[in-house]
């Protein structure tokens, strides 16, 4: 087994471990096994936010954060935030309501585009899509943001989703949203700007609850069925939690060496 | 043709071709699998040096059409533009006539313009962090208050009038940092760790599709 490279072999078990059980949840699912989710209170509220703005004739924000696709800990999250406009995209086509999707990276900004743009054709009104309200504002982070504050203050939005990686700039978003009295519903995995949105917005999604979005507004079986193999992850994470504890107490690194730490 | 190239089955067989040369190469000691996923490496930083240019299009498609239209405000997106142009020209990789990110125009544009503006956007993050706080600090009920008086706690600790003559708050907010605050950072991390490897799977078994257009729906 000369070509594992150690210091990382019981990690890649772990990892197989728990990619194992999500894939095997999956194809139970094939087979009419759906597990249980509890709801999302966060992502249950974006229907309602949507409608709120409609309702007062104003317009929808919906932005996947400000990290590009390709970084390991913050791309992921990106992705979560695409599948959310994706289906933001799709209620404010079917309800007619005007959507903004400010985009900050470069790379991203076509999936962003042609993810609103293909609802628009999906709904059969291809000629309502109007590039210019999914703009490319800045790579900038504070130009990003500076940008994205002053198209708040001049929409005025019913409705701002904020779903993805942000660092410095969720509070100035998320704090001029709620100046302008927009319904926010914001989520992400970056631990320091959780009490930030916490603090602001109307709804928060925490973590792993961002991963689970896509999943969750889909309602498709086999997705729903991969969010219960997190919880053999879990399982192992708490397992690992206890016997690094113990071994730590009784004076000896076994685990940290397991882990090549 | 171009049917084929819009089949929804390319960008999935790319997206997991792409992650399992990320993935793999870190635990298995494979050198092909290892310089195929540089030279991906190295392929994804040309495409995203190419994207900065759809990047620009979209500023000039947006700002031109409101300096067309002569729209509100529409001279501010005539200084974007005038200023996207300029340092774009000016910070040309030509060293041979001048032009690079030594450039004085671009260098003065730099120090003087973008640094000083990124500056003081960063700065007001404390008029709305204030304004946060003074919403969100209330005690209405018992998680509420716990989080107002860890927060006071913390802001005290980081006065040094007070810390000098009650040395105590360094060592109470010292606590909460490494045991509350640890722990509830952790399991958010790991549970945040574990969705993005459920992520992963649903991705590389071509099932979550939101990130492709229409939700893969075609």
């Amino acid at each position: 087994m000369a070509f594992l490279i150690a210091g990382r072999i019981f990690g890649l078990v772990c990892l197989l471990v728990i990619m194992g059980a999500v894939a095997y949840y999956i194809r139970e699912s094939q087979g009419g096994k759906v597990p249980k989710v509890r709801r999302i209170p966060g992502i249950d509220a974006i229907d309602e936010s949507i409608g709120r703005a409609v309702e007062m004739g104003r317009p929808v924000f919906c932005s996947h954060g400000i990290a590009n696709l390709r970084a390991a800990t913050s791309g992921p999250q990106t992705l979560a935030g695409l599948s959310v406009l994706s289906y933001v995209a799709k209620q404010t086509v079917s309800v007619g309501a005007d959507l903004y999707v400010p985009v900050r990276q470069p790379e991203v900004w076509p999936v962003a585009a042609d993810i609103v743009e293909t609802e628009y054709k999906l709904a059969g009104r291809g000629d309502e899509f109007d590039p210019d309200k999914v703009p490319f504002l800045s790579n900038n982070q504070f130009g990003y943001s500076s940008n994205y504050m002053g198209m708040m203050m001049r929409e005025k939005p019913g409705a701002n989703i904020m779903v993805g990686a942000y660092w410095a700039e969720s509070l100035q978003l998320a704090e001029t949203g709620s100046r302008i009295g927009a319904m926010q519903i914001t989520g992400t995995a970056n631990t320091s700007q959780i009490p930030f949105f916490l603090v602001v917005s109307d709804y928060c999604l925490i973590g792993e609850e961002i991963y689970a979005a896509g999943a969750y507004l889909t309602d498709d079986a086999p997705l729903i069925a991969s969010l219960a193999g997190q919880d053999v992850g879990r399982i192992i994470a708490v397992i690992l939690g206890l016997l690094g504890a113990i071994t730590v107490t009784f004076g000896t690194n076994i685990l940290l060496d397991l882990f090549g730490m | 043709m171009s049917d084929v190239l819009r089949r929804i089955e390319i960008p999935i067989a790319l997206t997991i071709i792409a992650t399992l040369l990320q993935v793999i190469p870190y635990y298995l000691d494979i050198p092909p699998l290892e310089s195929a996923a540089n030279t991906a490496s190295n392929a994804v930083l040309i495409i995203v040096a190419c994207a900065t240019f759809v990047g620009v299009i979209s500023i000039i498609q947006v700002h031109g059409k409101r300096i067309q239209r002569q729209s509100e405000g529409w001279y501010y997106s005539l200084l974007v533009i005038g200023f996207t142009v300029i340092m774009s020209i000016t910070g040309l990789p030509i060293p041979e006539v001048g032009l690079s990110v030594n450039n004085s125009v671009y260098n003065w544009l730099f120090t003087n313009v973008l640094t000083p503006l990124g500056s003081t956007m960063y700065s007001i993050l404390a008029f709305f962090i204030t304004s946060a706080a003074f919403r969100a600090f209330r005690a209405r009920n018992v998680e509420s208050s716990i989080v107002l008086v860890a927060g006071t706690i913390m802001v005290m600790s980081n006065a040094p009038l007070l810390t000098n003559y009650l040395p105590f708050i360094a060592d109470i907010a010292l606590w909460i940092r490494s045991y509350p605050n640890m722990a509830t950072f952790r399991g958010v991390m790991i549970g945040a760790a574990l969705g993005s490897m459920a992520l992963a799977v649903r991705t590389l078994m071509g099932i979550e599709r939101g990130y492709l257009r229409g939700g893969g729906e075609e």
